[in-house]
């Protein structure tokens, strides 16, 4: 079709709809895409799932609708569903031979917006382009939703914003803002967000208490801070308590002292945010978590995450930590606001967590380590935004192997064109011909078995990080709680408290 | 000629009509032959060659699944059944798809031996199917070259 064609096409939906029919049954595809052109659809084969979602990712509004069988070797069409739904949130229609209803009801669970039934009739056909008139009319209003939601982030921000400029914000100002983004939040989920007053306030009560006495309950009462729920608390002081304790661990495992700071921090830096229990498949992070104890130089950490600097909000390496888009002072101005507010860890001035903390720690043992913390800024805010962030950095990460399996695209153009060796006059197309023809695809989706591997584990990887991207933002290191070492954070605080 | 033609055509009709009767044939093959037009004149050839190919293929499976000395995974059988059940009620193959509903539950009741038979069955079913239709093919061939056109089979 040319070019003209296409565009006329379009402004006459639904002529020329683009419809991706995915089905391993050759028979059954090729009666489909005539079907489809009857119905003056503008169609795509293909018998692989893969292909198909090839298709589909290299450019996304490439296609309308996508019909797709459900019992497909390469891959299960409920599962191609769900991806489609993920990645392209275009309308799929489930096609199957089971009649069985619970085999619609999973077509429905995994998003799709119709089931038919073979043999399909074009009767059904000529009407699937209300799903995708359908679905254009929800995804605008999905959109005018979310436009109104994110300029209630945007105020969030804004308010953020402000406290960047307020150094030292009065405490009931913190609450109103945390109150609000809290109010706000509820559209979501009500988070606390650990500002760097706020952390002050913990660290004091903590301090106050003492670490080992430290209990939510104590600290709740000590900070006295309003909608500071006591599980708010007690998740704070688990991510401290771990974080010290990875500190503690780092501090033990001695190497050059300015390799040693950059480490902790890095380490510290690693942990608090790319700590995972079990990563599914996206072994590069836990090897990264991993290897990150060995990078001598903090560059290498933030080169780990290579797209990190562009996703992360307000990102502004002036080569210190980031508070919530502020510059992370100096260790004078530490020490300063330090001894201003309590005399716990100089660098909690900061929503920053115990990595701030190993590091300031350092920075007083040490005397002094310019700022040469990388750009990345661990964030203990448990906010949208960090899982944004966490998302961005997973899935630049993770390997794009959307494993172009050239051989995908061969097959099917063979299966295409040997349908034309078959005409009245022979006797049934050859069948033989037939069965040669044959016998090479067959062995080619052998080859494609194999390649799925790969394409599977990077599947995983990415749709696992994509959901740790987001527990991460939200639970992290609740899961990766083990008991705190009391002792040594008795020792840390104690070396704090003398060096300050 | 004419009457040659008129001939050839009557014989078209009762066989094509003597098929649908003996269950070969059902619905989905007179939508199939209603897709056939000027710009896809051999689309119905070209649909049943592909279905006999699959039938090929996924017979060739299913013996060799059912072949196994040792356990025979049922799963696959019935995964193939399923497929070929899908593809001859798409064609129209109305006896082979009665067929495949009978081989699902014996699959599903892992009955060994009614598999067997029942594969068998499936085997001489559409070999029988594709003679049937080649038949029809080759009538509708000499009806052309005699110079007539093949007539429209109404089935009621």
């Amino acid at each position: 079709m040319t070019v003209e064609h296409d565009i006329e096409a379009m402004d006459q939906f639904p002529v020329g709809m683009r419809v991706l029919a995915v089905d391993d049954d050759q028979t059954c595809l090729r009666i489909l895409e005539t079907l489809l052109h009857r119905c003056q659809y503008h169609v795509t084969t293909t018998d692989k799932a893969q292909t198909a979602l090839e298709l589909l990712r290299e450019n996304k509004n490439k296609f309308d609708l996508v019909i797709s069988d459900v019992d497909m070797p390469d891959m299960d069409g409920f599962k191609l569903l769900e991806r489609v739904g993920l990645e392209m949130d275009s309308p799929v229609i489930m096609l199957s031979a089971h009649s069985d209803p619970k085999y619609v009801m999973k077509g429905v669970k995994h998003g799709a917006c119709d089931y038919m039934l073979k043999p399909v009739r074009i009767e059904e056909l000529k009407n699937i382009w209300q799903h995708v008139v359908r679905k254009s009319k929800f995804k605008k209003m999905k959109s005018i939703v979310t436009n109104g939601e994110s300029e209630g982030n945007s105020d969030q921000n804004g308010v953020r914003a402000n406290r960047k400029r307020k150094d030292q914000s009065e405490e009931e100002d913190e609450d109103e803002e945390e109150e609000e983004e809290q109010e706000r939040g509820n559209e979501k989920k009500p988070r606390v967000i650990w500002t760097r007053e706020l952390h002050n306030k913990f660290l004091a009560a903590v301090d106050h208490v003492g670490v080992k006495n430290a209990v939510p309950k104590k600290i709740l009462e000590l900070m006295n801070v309003d909608n500071l729920t006591r599980e708010n608390v007690g998740s704070h002081l688990q991510k401290f308590r771990l974080a010290l304790k990875k500190i503690n661990n780092e501090a033990n495992m001695a190497a050059a002292n300015s390799h040693f700071t950059q480490m902790s921090s890095l380490k510290g830096l690693g942990s608090f945010h790319h700590y995972r229990p079990t990563p599914l498949g996206s072994s590069q992070f836990h090897g990264g978590a991993a290897t990150m104890r060995h990078y001598p130089s903090n560059r290498t950490f933030a080169g780990m995450f290579p797209h990190f600097k562009s996703s992360l909000p307000r990102n502004h390496n002036d080569g210190g930590y980031m508070l919530q888009g502020k510059p992370f002072p100096s260790l004078e101005t530490l020490h300063i606001t330090n001894n201003n507010n309590n005399k716990a860890f100089p660098s909690f001035t900061s929503p920053q967590s115990s990595p701030l903390v190993a590091s300031s720690n350092h920075l007083v043992l040490e005397g002094h380590q310019q700022s040469s913390f990388p750009s990345f800024s661990p964030h203990l805010e448990i906010n949208k935004r960090l899982e944004d962030w966490s998302n961005a950095v997973y899935s630049n990460n993770i390997p794009q192997s959307n494993v172009h399996s050239k051989p995908d695209a061969l097959e099917w153009n063979m299966d295409t064109t040997k349908t034309t060796s078959f005409c009245r006059d022979t006797d049934f197309g050859s069948s033989n011909a037939a069965q040669a023809d044959f016998l090479d695809p067959f062995q080619m989706k052998q080859q494609h078995e194999n390649i799925l591997d790969p394409m599977t584990v990077a599947e995983l990887s990415r749709s696992s990080s994509a959901d740790e991207g987001l527990f991460m933002g939200q639970q992290k290191l609740e899961n990766n709680f083990m008991a705190s070492d009391a002792g040594s954070l008795d020792d840390i605080v104690n070396s704090m408290m003398t060096q300050v | 000629m004419d009457a040659h033609v008129a001939q050839l055509q009557m014989q078209y009709r009762n066989y094509i009509l003597s098929l649908y009767q003996q269950g070969f044939l059902d619905d989905q093959f007179t939508e199939l032959k209603s897709l056939q037009d000027d710009g896809s004149p051999d689309f119905v050839a070209e649909v049943l060659s592909l279905f006999f190919d699959d039938c090929v293929k996924l017979v060739g499976n299913m013996a060799r699944a059912l072949d196994q000395t040792g356990t025979v995974d049922f799963c696959q059988v019935g995964a193939n059944v399923h497929q070929l059940k899908g593809s001859s009620s798409s064609v129209g193959a109305k006896r082979v798809k009665g067929l495949c509903i009978n081989f699902k539950e014996l699959c599903e009741a892992k009955n060994y031996e009614g598999c067997v038979r029942c594969l068998q069955q499936v085997d001489v079913e559409y070999k029988t199917l594709k003679a049937k239709l080649q038949d029809m093919f080759n009538l509708e061939k000499q009806i052309v070259q005699a110079g007539g056109i093949v007539p429209q089979v109404d089935i009621n």
